[in-house]
């Protein structure tokens, strides 16, 4: 896409669907919203078809609206959750096969780099648990190994909640599911490890409790993959189904996560530590060319 | 039948806060209105997952928002 293509032609104003009337002109599209201004623009997801009181949903509501460029980004996901609400949205959406999200974003990556040269386009990947360290567990870790420009966000609800409950790598041992009655007997995988063992510059492990510090951790995860390499966000987003919690506890779960296992933790190599240290001084905000 | 969101307007906008907005899963629902400093919800696109509800009266004891049954307009 871009912003000249999301514009309405002068004097089709009248006939346009009055929702795409709106996101042109109270939407994101060209300007920079702060997170903290949510509910005052409108929003890049119309609306989406997933639980009630789902954490995931919360999540993705919030990773569209600080989306650094909505125009200039395309996302990919596959099979799960998540899928159902990407694909609602007013940003270009990929759905891949099962497994071969980060395989298809690096194609399209330097199939983009080639076709616009003279721009940045973001490429975001936003699987489960199940698409990235499970199913996709080979693709995602050569994605990484070969240092593909893009980030990796996964939307972690530690269960295989489509499909009825099966239990995942990352769900924590010893819990009982649906499909897994006799507890699971291995520890939940260490993701953000793995990540910056296989040469991820930008790492995160959050729980989306503060949307102030969610937006600057997924703004900071698009941007650095802008010029230095792969980055990974790894992000705690219950299954209220699965897990049987109470639509109106799941932030209060999420808190309680956030206290345990699911502290906020941040890593970035020394290169992308003095880029945003530069960026934040420059008191604009611009982009630094590096 | 289902229960919906409805936020106290006259004690909402007493307090300078939107939290319960940041909080909201469903996008473009409950939504503020700058110029009169209150939040108000799209009912007929609220879930009824009382995020908003648990936000508002346990974490900042404020009580503006309310579960309420939604009756249907003719």
């Amino acid at each position: 896409m871009g912003l000249e293509y999301v514009r309405i032609t002068t004097g089709f104003e009248d006939y346009m669907p009055k929702d795409y009337v709106d996101l042109v002109k109270y939407g994101q599209f060209g300007k920079d919203y702060d997170i903290q201004e949510l509910g005052t623009f409108k929003e890049l997801v119309e609306e989406h078809p997933m639980c009630a009181g789902c954490f995931m949903a919360y999540f993705i509501r919030v990773f569209y609206a600080s989306l650094p460029k909505p125009e200039d980004t395309i996302v990919i996901g596959t099979a799960g959750c998540a899928r159902l609400q990407l694909s609602q949205a007013a940003v270009p959406f990929i759905y891949g096969n099962y497994g071969d999200t980060n395989a298809v974003a690096s194609g399209l990556k330097r199939a983009l780099e080639i076709r616009f040269p003279d721009k940045v386009k973001d490429v975001v990947v936003v699987a489960g648990d199940g698409g990235l360290m499970d199913i996709g567990f080979g693709m995602t870790m050569h994605s990484w190994f070969r240092r593909e420009r893009f980030t990796t966000i996964m939307v972690d609800n530690e269960v295989y909640g489509n499909t009825g409950g099966q239990e995942s790598g990352m769900s924590p041992k010893g819990v009982q599911l649906k499909m897994a009655p006799k507890g699971k007997k291995f520890d939940k995988i260490n993701a953000v490890e793995l990540a910056k063992a296989a040469g991820c510059v930008y790492v995160a492990r959050i729980s989306p409790t503060n949307p102030k510090r969610l937006a600057k951790t997924i703004k900071r995860a698009i941007i650095a993959a802008r010029h230095f390499g792969p980055t990974f966000i790894h992000a705690y987003t219950s299954c209220n189904i699965e897990y049987s919690i109470p639509t109106e506890k799941v932030l209060e779960d999420a808190r309680n996560r956030e206290k345990k296992d699911f502290t906020f933790y941040e890593w970035m190599s020394d290169d992308v530590k003095n880029y945003f240290e530069q960026i934040e001084s420059n008191k604009e905000g611009q982009e630094v060319k590096v | 039948m289902y229960y919906v969101a409805e936020t106290k307007v006259d004690k909402c906008s007493t307090y300078k806060c939107n939290q319960c907005v940041l909080f909201c899963p469903e996008p473009n629902t409950l939504m503020f209105l700058k110029e009169k400093n209150f939040a108000y919800v799209n009912q007929a696109r609220c879930k009824g997952c009382a995020i908003c509800v648990y936000v508002c009266g346990d974490l900042l004891k404020r009580n503006c928002v309310e579960m309420v049954m939604a009756t249907v307009s003719e």
